[in-house]
């Protein structure tokens, strides 16, 4: 064997320095190393986990935010219906107002204008009485009972009032 | 320049080399009647060249130069007493301390795997830079390949021992043909015959050193071992030592005892077929690349280097192959 080589300071020296190669490379390579891939598998393992429940949560939140967007429709539509419902009650309600006051109006006027033409009726007919009563004086010229003459006078005016009101 | 135009150019400088090489090489200098070779015969010698102390040194390498110019004088005239040197033998005793050329080649070794692993697996990012990338990749493989034989588990505990033992014979076998030029021309001379030549390298491939292939299968055994006991407790003696059904009076039981020594015998014999299987691919390589580089030196000498690339991975596989299959029959529960 000593013609081979075997020399036992040389295999105890290789000994040593396979351990300080395992101790060396154990403490500042291996431990290291090994550590940083298992915590890379397992950094990859909880994102691939937190991909997926965003995966999820983007699904979940988008067919929420969908309902969200319909239910905002059909509320914006509610609304709208609502307010053309209401623009259209107004403009009835204004019409009607307005017909109102304008018939009020127009019964007002006619109301003054049936006042102002009785009103003149009988200035017309005082006047015509007292016309007729002159005239009749004259005519006959001698004095009468007025008052008789008078009712008659009236009496003869209100049938012509009422023959006017007739045509 | 086109990459074709390159490629060609680099196949005929190959080819002409190839054909200069053989012409001046060991082989064509002797068909064409050439002086000497270009590169002079390589002298092989099993155990490693110690190179501290200075002293030691000059003793071995002495006695070399010595038997060189002995050499040289039978060549040139009788060949009696050839065979005196070659049966006889100078180099470190068993005990004696010096530093070898493999041991440098061990530590050179080493420096650069601890300077490569440590470098690129300090401080390690998320997102790795490419060396740490690289590293990565190569303790997955030792990783997948441990947990492979020995589960999940196991293969993390003995993880740390079998990818040293990888890379220590890896590292080993691929920086001697990397760093060829150091290790086949750096040395120490000596003047053989008036001529001065290289009688000594500085550094020599710690896989030809037959202490650092025996240093590795004793620590592997001694791991192996360690875990059968920790595993079993000293039942684990019961697989070497089965007197069990001896002792209650069992005729049939001196098979049991036949078969656990054998068993002893086999896991002692690892020691020795770990050895001399690492010991031997890597002395052989060595010894083919010497021989090659005499016979047809230049191009030729490249086929060699892929072989020894290919023989260095697969020797650092078949140790630390080896080494879990032991592990894993050691720490099973289902022989025993």
């Amino acid at each position: 064997m000593v013609e081979l080589g075997l020399n036992v300071p040389s295999l105890i020296s290789y000994l040593i320095n396979y351990i300080i190669l395992l101790v060396l490379l154990g403490a500042l390579a291996y431990r290291p190393l090994l550590n940083a891939l298992d915590n890379r598998v397992e950094s990859i393992r909880e994102s691939l986990a937190a991909a997926d429940r965003a995966r999820e949560e983007a699904a979940t939140s988008r067919s929420a935010i969908e309902e969200e967007l319909n239910e905002a429709r059909r509320e914006g539509q509610r609304l709208l219906d609502q307010a053309r419902e209401a623009a259209e009650r107004f403009r009835e309600e204004e019409m009607d107002r307005a017909r109102q006051s304008a018939e009020e109006f127009a019964e007002r006027a006619r109301a003054d204008i049936t006042r102002e033409r009785d009103a003149a009726i009988n200035e017309v007919r005082a006047a015509f009485g007292d016309l007729a009563i002159t005239a009749a004086e004259r005519i006959i010229r001698r004095t009468v009972d007025r008052q008789a003459h008078q009712e008659l006078i009236d009496q003869v005016l209100a049938e012509g009032e009422q023959a006017l009101r007739r045509n | 320049m086109t990459t074709k135009r390159v490629l060609l150019l680099i196949g005929i400088a190959s080819a002409v080399l190839l054909i200069v090489g053989f012409v001046i090489g060991a082989v064509g200098s002797k068909m064409f009647g050439l002086e000497k070779p270009f590169v002079s015969q390589p002298g092989i010698h099993l155990p490693p060249d110690p190179v501290f102390p200075a002293a030691v040194r000059q003793d071995v390498v002495g006695y070399r130069v010595a038997e060189k110019k002995d050499e040289a004088k039978e060549d040139q005239g009788a060949s009696a007493g050839e065979d005196e040197h070659k049966e006889e033998h100078h180099g470190l005793g068993l005990m004696q301390f010096a530093v070898t050329n493999t041991m440098l080649s061990a530590w050179l070794t080493s420096i650069i795997m601890l300077v490569f692993f440590i470098g690129g697996a300090r401080n390690p990012k998320v997102i790795p830079s490419r060396l740490q990338a690289l590293i990565e990749m190569l303790f997955e493989l030792v990783l997948n390949f441990a947990s492979s034989i020995l589960g999940p588990e196991m293969g993390r505990r003995a993880f740390p021992v079998v990818a040293t033992i990888f890379f220590f014979v890896l590292f080993n076998a691929w920086i001697a043909i990397f760093l060829i030029p150091i290790y086949q021309a750096v040395g120490y001379g000596a003047n053989v015959g008036g001529e001065f030549k290289l009688a000594t390298h500085l550094v020599r491939p710690a896989g030809t050193d037959l202490n650092m292939p025996l240093a590795l299968a004793l620590v592997s055994f001694v791991f192996v071992e360690y875990w059968g006991f920790r595993a079993h407790s000293f039942g684990y003696l019961k697989k070497f030592f089965a007197f069990g059904d001896i002792l209650r009076g069992r005729p049939s039981g001196l098979i049991n005892v036949f078969v656990g020594l054998l068993e002893l015998v086999s896991e002692l014999v690892r020691i020795v077929s770990f050895t001399f299987r690492l010991f031997g691919n890597m002395t052989a390589g060595e010894i083919l690349v010497v021989m090659i580089t005499f016979l047809v030196p230049f191009v030729a000498t490249q086929f060699v280097f892929g072989l020894e690339l290919l023989v260095g991975l697969i020797q650092s596989v078949i140790f630390a192959g080896l080494t879990l299959v032991f592990l894993s029959v050691a720490v099973s529960h289902e022989e025993h």
